[in-house]
């Protein structure tokens, strides 16, 4: 992510980050609010759109589906074959049959379209927002602890990751991964758990003194500062409101967009 | 997963603007107990290596009974007590939102199910270990299985309040469906739990100092009782 971020050249990432925000948090509204599947499918093609223009690679977005997917399901799975409906298809088990009705199905690919629509828009933010810039925004955004915990961690992140995949791996050229009973392995991860959480202590009080000694005032400062967005950035973003405010009279007060 | 996490639109707005509010407000008192914006650079750095381990080893899968997830929480609240604990699951669920690990908007239901976990990993260890005198190992795997059990029902609960957008069924049968979710979640939370086990016990043998806010004055473990380590890597 970091890798696109800083070296990306395209428009999307020539876009003001206080921009790309705002439309993030306008999406996330309007994945919460719409309930047509088909305004749900138009909102994502134009997040995916917008992802495309930030010359982002499609095979790593279908990568970090993964993890939505796999939540989407797990929580809708369970309701695809008791939501009330006509049925699609049925299954007998144990001498009980149950069918996935077509709401079911309806109400599983609703939602993952509202989740796939946010973690699009919101990979693209992250992907083509350099880091000083992302600093500098949640410095603004959060409280100061939250926003130094923040910012610490990220650059945490990528040592301890590293770190930690380094032993992963050095447990499989060792054979680690062979089966060897859950016990074994589960005593086995621990270790490198336990000694992760012990070696971040460890780093933890040693970058905590050397910003202690280098005069760290609770306050990060921030080198590069975000300018305002530009008039077509307004612009784009008081657009992407109105439609936030149409969408959203629309399903509690009157259905102006039901006519289509 | 030892837990669950909600993507954006599963909920409606109003119950989205709720949890975030309450979970906006037991963010307020873990700030205003570790005294406002005056948090030790120390606890600062502290924090914020336990997001960057929590979240790492989130990504690692744990190759017992077709691979296991876990996130560690109630580890992080036996380490860091459930105050700056509380701060760290928040940031974890930030940067977890960022790639698709639970919803922006579901930021404040996810960190109240974490917060569970966090304020019941460290007083049911601190209260085993200081009242009972029970081994670190046993204290770590009791206090991490009732946190994870709680929490499995507290995001139960929060979903069947809440409802799940556009559908029909009401809180009760939709609690009685995802029962199955949350069983499934207690069974992988109790890998965890013997995770947490062995990782305390670790942690104990090599810097027994980083368990002080859980363990209050209590004296070193015995060697008797750290044999349960295993294997260090």
């Amino acid at each position: 992510m970091t890798f696109f971020a800083e070296d990306g050249k395209s428009v999307v990432h020539r876009m003001n980050p206080w921009t790309k925000a705002a439309l993030l948090a306008i999406v996330i509204l309007m994945a919460i609010i719409m309930d047509d599947l088909i305004l749900l499918a138009v909102l994502y093609l134009s997040v995916l759109a917008f992802y495309a223009a930030g010359r982002l690679p499609i095979r790593l977005l279908v990568g970090w589906y993964t993890l939505p997917v796999f939540f989407v399901v797990t929580i809708a799975i369970l309701l695809i074959f008791t939501e009330p409906g006509d049925p699609l298809a049925s299954i007998e088990i144990l001498g009980k049959r149950i069918a996935i009705t077509d709401a079911g199905l309806m109400l599983l690919v609703t939602l993952l379209v509202r989740a796939l629509a946010v973690v699009t828009l919101s990979l693209a933010l992250f992907m083509t927002t350099r880091y000083s810039h992302m600093a500098y925004m949640v410095s603004r955004i959060l409280p100061r602890p939250l926003a130094n915990i923040f910012l610490l961690s990220y650059r945490f992140n990528f040592e301890t990751s590293d770190e930690i995949s380094d032993v992963v791996d050095a447990v499989h050229s060792r054979n680690g991964n062979m089966v060897r009973g859950a016990a074994k392995q589960t005593r086995l991860f621990a270790g490198i758990f336990g000694l992760s959480f012990v070696h971040a202590f460890e780093r933890a009080e040693r970058i905590a003194k050397a910003m202690e000694s280098r005069g760290f005032s609770g306050e990060f400062p921030n080198v590069e500062k975000l300018t305002k967005p530009s008039h077509y950035g307004y612009l784009l973003v008081s657009l992407a409101i109105l439609a936030l405010v149409i969408i959203t009279y629309s399903r509690y007060v009157s259905d102006l967009i039901g006519w289509w | 997963m030892a837990h669950v996490h909600l993507e954006d639109g599963a909920f409606t707005i109003e119950w989205v603007v709720i949890w975030t509010l309450i979970a906006v407000a037991l963010i307020a008192i873990a700030l205003y107990r570790l005294g406002g914006y005056a948090i030790p650079t120390r606890k600062l750095a502290v924090a914020a290596m336990c997001v960057a381990v929590g979240f790492a080893i989130f990504q690692i899968e744990i190759p017992v009974f077709g691979g296991v997830h876990i996130n560690l929480t109630p580890l992080i609240g036996i380490l860091v007590g459930p105050s700056l604990g509380s701060l760290a699951v928040l940031v974890i669920n930030m940067f977890g939102a960022a790639i698709g690990h639970g919803g922006w908007g579901m930021i404040g239901a996810n960190s109240i199910v974490n917060i569970v976990e966090v304020f019941l990993g460290f007083f049911i260890y601190r209260h085993l270990r200081c009242s009972w005198n029970a081994s670190r190992f046993f204290s770590a795997f009791s206090a991490t299985a009732v946190a994870l059990t709680v929490s499995a029902f507290v995001a139960l609960v929060i979903i069947s309040i809440s409802g799940i957008q556009g559908s029909t069924q009401g809180g009760e049968q939709t609690f009685a469906n995802l029962l199955i979710m949350a069983a499934a979640n207690i069974a992988t939370g109790l890998v965890e739990a013997v995770v947490t086990g062995y990782i305390v016990s670790f942690i104990g043998k090599i810097r027994s100092d980083l368990l002080e806010m859980a363990e209050g004055e209590k004296r070193p473990e015995t060697a008797e009782t750290s044999q349960e380590v295993g294997t260090v890597v």
